[in-house]
Parts: C-alpha cells; sequence; structure tokens
C-alpha cells in the first residue's frame, strides 16, 4: 500500500465534535478518501456511552446535570466513561480492507504505536489482548472497533491523566457501597502518564512519538492533511444528531451486570433472597478471584462483628461453587455464628450470582 | 452444511459475501442474517438493534445494529424492501447469532421490492462456496481460529 496515510490533528474541539468528527469522517468516506488518524482532544468534560447502553441505567443524568457535564452517545460499543481535555484520542479511520481481518489481528496492530508511544516516553507499557494496554498490571486507556458507513473505525487514546473521582461520580450504580467498589477499583488499577512519570509530558512530544510509531507500525507514510468540506459538512450535521435526547435515548439493549475496570479487574453485585433475609454481596473480582467482598441486606449474622470475619475470609478465594463453599464452611465450623434463616448455601448462592455476565466498563 | 476455511456457510441461500450477510427468499417474504464468518470475527454478540417493523429499506442498507464485546456494525441488506418482522428474540438472548447464525439468529424479515434486480449479482449454492472461498482467503479469515 504507496498511499500515505492522512494525519488530521483537530487540536481541542468542543467535546461533541471530539465524537462527531471521526464518525463524519467514517460517514463521509468515498472510495478516495485517504485513510485517516485522527487527534483529537474535548475542550470541556463529558461523558461518553456506548452504543447499546440504556443511558439512564448507566449514567447518572442527575448528577452529570448538577455538575454541567453533557453526556453524549457514540457508535462503538463498550460501556461509559468520563473524558475530559486530559486524553488526546487516536481514532483510525480506514477502508475496509486496509486493517486486519481477524479483530484480534487489527486490534493488536491499532495497539502497538499507543505502547511504543508510552516506551518512548519511559512507561513500561504492554499490549493486553485483545485491546487494553497495560502497565504493570494497570490499565492505560480504553480501546474500540466499529464499522460505521463503509469504513473500519478504531478508537482510543493516550491517557495524560484520568479522573477518577468524576469518572466514580457519573456512573449510575446499584448502592453507594457499589459506587466506593468502583473508585477503589479504577484508582488501584487504572493508571496515566502523570501517575508513572510525576509530570505529564507535552502535547508536541507525545503527537510526534505517536506519529511516527503509527508510521512503523502501518509501514506507510503519514501525512498531515485538511478534512475536506464534504467531511466537516457532515460533522456539522453529526453535531446535530448527536446532541439530541431523540439519539441519546434511542438505543439500549445491552444487560449490564457490574463494572469492568480492566479485563482482569470487575466490580460486581449480587443479591440472594434467603428464608432469613437477603444477602447483597458487593465485589471486586480479580482474576476470577474475590479480591474483595463486602455484605449488605437485612440478614442477621451474630456476633455483628462476624460479618467482616467472613468478609475477610474469603479473600483471595476463586469464585468456584467448591472453593467458595469450602470457606464459609470453615468459617461455620471456626466461628459457630448465629444466623437464623440463612444456611452456609445462601452465602455461597449470592457469591456465585457474581460470576454472571455479560458487563460493561470503560 | 458446507465448510469454508471452518466456517458453516449451507448451501441454500444466497450471500453478499463481502459483508457477511445472507438472505434467503420464501414467497414473498426474504430472511437475512448474519453468516458463521461475521459471528466469528464479532466474537459473543451482547446487542442486536434491528431496524422497526414497517420502515422501508433500500438495498445496501443497514437492517440492524450487531454489538459485541470488542466491535459495533450494521447489518446490510442485499435487498431492498419493507422490514415485515424482526426477530424478538434476539433482545433476550443475542447470543442467539452466535449459537445459530442460520436458523434461530435470524435478525429481519423483508417484503422485497425488487428481488431479482436487487439479487442479480448475489452468488448461491456452489457459487457460493466459491466466492466465499476465494473472500476468505485473500482476507486472510479463518473460523474457529
Amino acid at each position: 500500500m504507496s498511499h500515505p496515510i492522512r494525519l488530521v490533528d483537530c487540536g481541542s474541539v468542543p467535546a461533541l465534535r471530539s465524537q462527531t468528527v471521526f464518525h463524519a469522517v467514517a460517514y463521509a468516506m468515498t472510495p478516495e478518501t485517504p485513510d485517516t488518524i485522527l487527534l483529537v482532544a474535548p475542550g470541556e468534560p463529558y461523558v461518553s456511552v456506548g452504543f447499546h447502553q440504556d443511558v439512564d441505567k448507566e449514567v447518572d443524568l442527575d448528577r452529570c446535570r448538577e455538575l454541567g457535564i453533557p453526556v453524549i452517545r457514540r457508535e462503538v460499543g463498550g460501556g461509559a466513561v468520563y473524558l475530559d481535555g486530559n486524553q488526546l484520542f487516536c481514532q483510525w479511520i480506514f477502508q475496509q480492507g486496509r486493517l486486519p481481518a481477524m479483530l484480534e489481528d487489527r486490534f493488536a496492530l491499532y495497539v502497538t504505536p499507543l505502547v511504543e508511544t508510552y516506551r518512548s516516553l519511559g512507561v513500561q507499557a504492554e499490549y493486553r489482548p485483545v485491546n487494553d494496554v497495560h502497565v504493570n498490571g494497570r490499565k492505560i486507556g480504553g480501546t474500540g472497533a466499529a464499522l460505521i458507513g463503509s469504513a473500519d473505525v478504531l478508537v482510543g487514546s493516550l491517557m495524560f491523566d484520568f479522573d477518577v473521582d468524576t469518572m466514580a461520580q457519573v456512573l449510575q450504580v446499584p448502592s453507594e457501597k457499589f459506587r466506593d467498589k468502583v473508585h477503589q477499583g479504577l484508582r488501584e488499577y487504572m493508571t496515566t502518564l502523570r501517575r508513572e512519570l510525576g509530570t505529564p509530558p507535552g502535547r508536541d512530544e507525545v503527537v510526534r512519538a505517536y506519529v511516527d510509531a503509527c508510521s512503523a507500525a502501518l509501514g506507510r507514510a503519514v501525512e498531515p492533511g485538511p478534512l475536506t468540506a464534504a467531511e466537516t459538512a457532515m460533522a456539522e450535521e453529526l453535531d446535530g444528531r448527536f446532541a439530541s435526547d431523540e439519539w441519546l435515548f434511542s438505543a439500549g439493549g445491552l444487560r449490564k451486570h457490574g463494572v469492568k475496570i480492566h479485563e482482569d479487574v470487575h466490580i460486581r453485585e449480587a443479591v440472594h433472597k434467603a428464608p432469613g433475609g437477603l444477602i447483597r454481596a458487593t465485589a471486586q473480582l480479580r482474576h476470577g478471584r474475590i479480591a474483595d467482598v463486602a455484605f449488605t441486606g437485612d440478614f442477621t449474622l451474630q456476633p455483628g462483628s462476624l460479618v467482616a470475619s467472613l468478609e475477610r475470609e474469603l479473600r483471595g478465594t476463586p469464585l468456584e461453587a467448591a472453593p467458595v463453599g469450602a470457606c464459609i464452611d470453615r468459617f461455620y465450623d471456626r466461628y459457630r455464628p448465629q444466623s437464623p434463616g440463612l444456611e452456609p448455601g445462601d452465602w455461597s448462592e449470592a457469591l456465585i450470582k457474581l460470576a454472571a455476565s455479560p458487563e460493561t466498563g470503560p | 452444511m458446507a465448510q469454508v476455511r471452518g466456517c458453516n456457510i449451507p448451501e441454500d441461500r444466497y450471500y453478499w459475501v463481502e459483508k457477511h450477510v445472507w438472505i434467503i427468499r420464501d414467497g414473498d417474504v426474504a430472511t437475512v442474517g448474519i453468516t458463521d464468518v461475521a459471528q466469528n470475527l464479532a466474537k459473543k454478540v451482547v446487542a442486536v438493534t434491528p431496524k422497526k417493523a414497517g420502515k422501508a429499506i433500500k438495498a445496501g442498507k443497514s437492517v440492524a445494529t450487531v454489538e459485541s464485546g470488542k466491535w459495533v456494525g450494521p447489518v446490510l441488506t442485499p435487498v431492498g424492501g419493507e422490514v415485515v418482522e424482526v426477530n424478538a428474540a434476539l433482545a433476550g438472548d443475542p447470543e442467539l447469532v452466535n449459537r445459530d447464525p442460520y436458523g434461530e439468529g435470524w435478525i429481519v424479515r423483508l417484503k422485497p421490492d425488487d428481488w431479482d434486480g436487487d439479487m442479480a449479482n448475489m452468488p448461491e449454492g456452489a457459487a457460493a462456496l466459491t466466492a466465499y472461498e476465494s473472500f476468505l482467503a485473500a482476507e486472510g479469515i479463518e473460523c474457529g481460529r
């Protein structure tokens, strides 16, 4: 492939345009449109929601209104994420047939320049298949893929910084306990250039490194170029559509049972109704094990301090019926708790429900 | 069922090979779905949103959007017409598209405006297998990888 790739650096644009611009390049694509790498950052924060998400179930719209944060639905899948000017979005809009057909290969290609950019800046990033970038077990940015119009699209970002406090506030969650776990999970398992380097590098330095890495990964020249008049007109049209409530609330259908912090770290909540009361388990799962769990509800477990003991005992237990059952049996043998209307199996049942999927995440 | 590079391609229907869509006609209604190749590429489907019944769709346009864990894309119909039925079962069980892409995982039924005109270049039967085989070989696609 000898055609150069067009690099469109949009700089900082209004929140809405940071989403509509790559959709516009895709929808305006003609057979003559060059494969395009688009760099853009939003001038103000917003919440981006996945194409099939039920917005009012996933995002705390009242909280967003209080904070003055718009909510914008994208035509790319996945979960709700809080975005601001501290991320540089790297959007590839390619003619079909120019990227690997197998999604795993396509993501591996897309992620390579992200990884190389971080490494050139001194951050030991690694590709975590299928589509994550990790630094020492922490996720640094997310990626997604879509077919929009007749264009193959890949999106992701370079993370200068990330506001985990606001991210944890804007998600719609089943309980405040759950929100705490999401917040803690984001703090522990996400990272940024600021966190890794103390002070994030300048935008120009990062862009140079990224463009060089793209050219190397794709084996093609990358040359700056403007948007066409047709692409700009399409972006203006999409600004109208993407800002409408009709668009924001029109999708739905994605069922969700938790929040994915990254491929190996998940926050889940499950409820089991036992004769002696309701058990709600809110947990962080890591590599298929219970990293941390909290029990709430209207059950009775006496003495009361034993709830914390049970939560502690379960840490590190694989989320499977046999080890969970064995752990709870050991707990009952050791502490002989009073739990009227609750059998050891009731705790297991609440915990095993945590394994339910699917889920979404940033 | 015929196999091409590990992908199931039944010979009883027509294909729009590059778009990974199948279509089969029964009287004046045509059923559209995605192929085994498409569900293998997309992996586990988590949501399907079909266009509403009653909507007129032009040939080559989208009749549904499919989301998998890692990808979102349209389902394009090779034939234009009015959507007469959508597969309601997909709302509760989108993975039907993975488990049975040619059967219970069908996506919409259309009343074609011009079957003969729109379908002139869509292969079926043995021709479809040949066309699919060369497309998959050129793209390096194999199912079950």
